[in-house]
């Protein structure tokens, strides 16, 4: 499984942020990218409406449902991302996301009801929402419904995230919810999806 | 094994079919073809029309890229498009995987079988033009048909 596009919409439902990483990757124009991104910010939300009723009746048990793939187990190790919080294999440390403060426990998902995957024939689409409103999207070049495979994903999404974090919004010339341009962040971003 | 729903839209965007089930200790329970859920099956069928525009954009230019699943944290949606414009969705828990050979069983050997090989059931359930885009009512109400998706489904409900 390759990651093939990486995607980061802005709170507003606007593209910020497109990478292909897969050198044959089906070329979408920039205009179809921006409406790939509004039309997924318009799903999440919906997806949540549509919450089947037997889980709303029975909805008080189980309240907090957010992390279900990672069931409730307490050992963060993942395959080919290594223990959460470890360095990385070559030593190189890629930004504040490995220091002992973060990744120490498994987490649970902000994303209590909105959208977190889908696959097709051909791809599947991980999408990562933060407490913010920013979503991060990878698009990968297999289906997988695996729990394990999608729980890879999206702490993938979640380093991608930590690297925003370091690289974008500590960019003193960065401007808020605009398209991102550092290179800082591109750099690193490449390393975190070779080590894949 | 939980299943939570399971609809069938034609290809004119209406619901022709919808079984909810409400308890998961009741395979009887729930509604069958209810008034209640025309909103829900409108945003079902909208965010699955949305997100197979995208999957179609994202697959390469040769072969088609059809959705099979969709979760949420709570549910995953199992999508089957058939040739004829047909959807077949099931709603289940995360722990089903991929349950599209339950949904090829559905369509082949029960929709297949008790209503299109039905004489007495309309070829199209839109029958004007203003019940298209949508606005359809009519829905599956074959006995045969409620009877085999219900001795189907029944068992996988909780």
């Amino acid at each position: 499984m390759a990651i093939q596009t990486i995607l980061v919409i802005n709170k507003s439902g606007g593209l910020v942020y497109q990478r292909d990483f897969v050198p044959n990757a089906p070329r979408l124009s920039s205009n179809e990218y921006l409406i790939l991104a509004g039309t997924l910010q318009g799903i999440v939300a919906i997806a949540s409406q549509i919450t089947p009723k037997s889980l709303q009746l029975d909805g008080k048990s189980s309240a907090r449902g957010g992390s279900e793939p990672m069931g409730n187990n307490s050992a963060p190790l993942v395959p080919y991302m290594g223990t959460l919080g470890a360095t990385t294999a070559n030593g190189a440390p890629l930004g504040s996301f490995l220091g002992p403060d973060y990744f120490n426990d498994a987490f649970a998902s902000w994303n209590g009801r909105g959208l977190k995957h889908v696959t097709t024939d051909q791809n599947s689409l991980f999408v990562y929402h933060t407490l913010t409103g920013i979503k991060f999207v990878a698009v990968s070049t297999q289906p997988t419904t695996n729990a394990m495979a999608v729980a890879v994903a999206e702490n993938l999404l979640r380093k991608t995230y930590c690297l925003y974090a370091d690289y974008v919004m500590k960019n003193p010339f960065y401007e808020p919810e605009m398209p991102i341009k550092c290179e800082l962040f591109d750099q690193h971003l490449g390393t975190l999806v070779k080590q894949l | 094994m939980a299943i939570y729903s399971f609809w069938i839209f034609d290809r004119h965007c209406n619901c022709i079919f919808d079984r909810e089930w409400t308890l998961k200790t009741n395979p009887s329970s729930g509604t069958t073809n209810s008034k209640l859920n025309e909103d829900t099956a409108k945003l079902l069928y909208g965010m699955i029309f949305s997100l197979r525009s995208i999957s179609q954009k994202l697959g390469s230019l040769d072969s088609f890229n059809e959705i099979r699943t969709i979760a949420t944290a709570k549910y995953r949606a199992h999508i089957l498009c058939t040739a004829s414009g047909l959807w077949f969705v099931l709603l289940s828990d995360l722990k089903q995987e991929d349950l599209s050979q339950v949904l090829r069983y559905l369509y082949s050997e029960i929709y297949v079988k008790t209503v299109v090989y039905n004489w007495l059931s309309p070829v199209d359930f839109a029958e004007t033009a203003n019940e298209k885009r949508g606005q359809g009512f009519r829905k599956i109400r074959n006995r045969q048909f409620l009877l085999a998706v219900e001795q189907f489904l029944g068992p996988m409900v909780n």
